[in-house]
């Protein structure tokens, strides 16, 4: 296994951090896949995580100037890492003035990803800084775990209002009670729940629009016909989830999505430039 | 000195309103009196009650030490600024091409899992550079940041001294009214043993303050179970006072010390360190005893103790009381 990358555009550096500093305030631990195309960031939906399903792609061309990459074999021509994202952001962020950085995959005290860079300075002469990021290998028996999610046969699928919006919402709602119902309908409207016994709070959401998926998207075909466009989908979920999801975002994305599997599961995307980022919050009882 | 910061905290205000700051101890209380004179004839008083206490004290001629770094306060921060807040330990090596810091951990079962960085300068980045013996030292971090964020928003210099591992490192600043010190005790070696060392600061000075009628300066005897007074060393350090008393260079002061001897200084340093780490009291060290310079010593408890800024009109005195200490 070998991985050699050199990032020299300032640009492509600073959104790659943003990237992993937004997964780093998602989850704890991480499955880094690398591709000869692309990179992606996976939380596989276990128990354990509480259900909770990340999948985040880019492409190694927006982040990488040069690339190399050799996989475990030439079958499996991909490598696959167990990272903690925060170890990954800082060291990232402290590069971010650097000509160029490189990152390898190297074996020192354990595996690790290295970050090294050459920071400019007043002087002729040139700081080097290196961080070795540790990460685990993840054996090929458990990659079947880590594949891109299907699209799950939503029910409804609407745009989300502003991020910010919606997380200040969210926050408040949170010292309320423990759980939200998100609902959302074929005519653009979205609600968000809380019950209590001393009190409910709503706050309604209209004109938000739904995404064109096209008939062969997997709305599946009896229920959704004769739903009628005003009837609300809901699902109900941990509200500390959806307040870490809003949390994480950095950037307001070009696009925000949100697909209802009918007291099932919500799906959230996101979409910026060439970074997508879908998340997967079980609806609970 | 929690006590004492949030009197001084709103500068703003002070700035505004206070014409002046004067500082006193009344010998009968064991008071320290902070008076603000302030506009329109309103005067604030603070009482504050200290305790005499013994605080340890650093023996370390940061002049011969081997090696000597110096570099804008700005320079070392960004240094540092690579290694995430909550690291303890640092090592720092010095070879002729480099100078670099890595982030040191305890073995430990967490040991595979930390994330490892290292950082490296050329020589040519400080202002001074000096080296006379490649070494590795490792020492606490935190004590450091408080330093440099001190250095930095007042634009000063750091100078740092030190030698092979084992033995302490200084970090100093100095402006027209201060002198700042920091010393640290480092890891005898930098592969770590089994149970490490907690290095510690031993007696940071404080600057003067340019009102007040007392020099400010930590006093005390080294603070050790199984030391005989003969051990007990001044620091070597000293602090300008506003009102002008002798500075006496080091050597000078080695003098008056008959039981110690130039050649087990710095020997005696490791061990006032290594003893100051295994005392129970030796977590936080910091003493401060106000002396006015007109005032009586004839205090019992002061009297045992080595009194660096030497009246101008007593010195003779304080010598003969010097040398009772260590009979």
């Amino acid at each position: 296994m070998k991985l050699r990358g050199r990032i020299l555009d300032v640009a492509c550096l600073n959104r790659f951090t943003r990237v992993v500093t937004t997964i780093s305030k998602l989850t704890k631990v991480c499955v880094l896949r690398l591709t000869p195309d692309n990179l992606f960031f996976v939380l596989s939906g276990k128990v354990a995580n509480g259900g909770i399903g990340m999948w985040c792609e880019l492409s190694q061309a927006n982040v990488f100037d040069e690339y190399q990459m050799e996989g475990v074999s030439s079958e499996d021509n991909e490598i696959c890492l167990e990272v903690t994202p925060e170890n990954l952001s800082r060291a990232l962020k402290t590069v971010q003035s650097a000509k160029a950085v490189k990152v390898k995959l190297t074996k020192k005290h354990c595996p690790c990803l290295t970050i090294a860079a050459e920071l400019p300075t007043m002087s002729s002469t040139s700081r080097v800084v290196t961080h070795d990021v540790p990460v685990d290998i993840v054996p090929r028996r458990l990659w079947h775990e880590f594949k891109e999610p299907s699209m799950p046969d939503f029910h409804v699928s609407v745009y989300l209002p502003p991020l910010k919006t919606m997380k200040n919402v969210v926050d408040r709602m949170k010292n309320l009670s423990n759980f939200l119902v998100m609902e959302a309908n074929l005519i653009g409207e979205m609600n968000l729940k809380i019950e209590t016994d001393l009190v409910s709070v709503t706050t309604h959401f209209k004109d938000l629009g739904n995404p064109p998926w096209g008939d062969d998207a997997s709305q599946d075909g009896g229920p959704s016909h004769s739903r009628e466009p005003e009837a609300m989908v809901q699902a109900r979920v941990d509200i500390r989830k959806l307040q870490q999801f809003l949390m994480g975002q950095q950037v307001n994305p070009s696009k925000a999505m949100c697909n209802i599997v009918h007291e099932r599961v919500v799906h959230l995307i996101l979409l910026h430039e060439d970074v997508s980022l879908q998340y997967f919050i079980p609806a609970v009882a | 000195m929690k006590s004492v910061l949030p009197l001084f905290r709103c500068l703003t205000s002070i700035e505004r309103n206070v014409e002046r700051c004067q500082i006193s101890i009344t010998p009968p209380n064991d008071q320290v009196m902070i008076q603000f004179f302030c506009r329109h004839g309103i005067t604030k008083t603070h009482n504050l009650c200290f305790q005499e206490s013994e605080a340890l004290q650093a023996v370390f001629a940061s002049h011969l030490s081997p090696n000597v770094l110096k570099a804008p306060a700005r320079l070392l921060s960004d240094m540092v600024m690579h290694f995430p807040v909550s690291q303890e330990e640092i090592t720092l090596s010095m070879t002729p091409l480099r100078v670099s810091l890595r982030n040191y951990y305890e073995g430990g079962d967490d040991h595979m899992k930390n994330m490892y960085t290292e950082m490296s300068l050329h020589p040519d980045e400080f202002d001074y550079f000096q080296i006379g013996v490649e070494s590795d030292i490792t020492f606490c971090l935190k004590e450091l940041r408080g330093l440099l964020s001190f250095a930095e928003s007042h634009c000063l210099p750091v100078s740092v001294h030190f030698g092979a591992a084992g033995k302490p490192v200084c970090f100093s600043v100095e402006d027209m009214v201060l002198e700042a010190t920091v010393v640290l005790a480092t890891l005898i070696d930098s592969e770590s043993r089994g149970p490490s060392q907690p290095t510690e600061t031993l007696a940071p000075t404080t600057p003067s303050c340019a009102d007040a009628a007392a020099a400010v300066l930590p006093v005390g005897s080294c603070e050790a179970d199984s030391r005989k007074p003969q051990d007990i060393a001044a620091v070597m350090e000293l602090i300008a006072s506003s009102q002008g008393s002798p500075i006496i260079n080091p050597p000078a002061l080695m003098l008056l010390l008959p039981q110690i001897d130039d050649s087990n200084k710095l020997s005696v340093a490791d061990e006032a360190c290594h003893s100051a780490t295994t005392t129970p009291a030796s977590s936080t060290i910091c003493s401060l005893l106000f002396r006015a310079l007109s005032s009586e010593d004839n205090d019992g408890c002061a009297a045992r103790l080595p009194v660096l800024a030497f009246h101008s009109d007593e010195e003779e005195e304080d010598y003969t009381r010097e040398q009772s200490c260590y009979t």
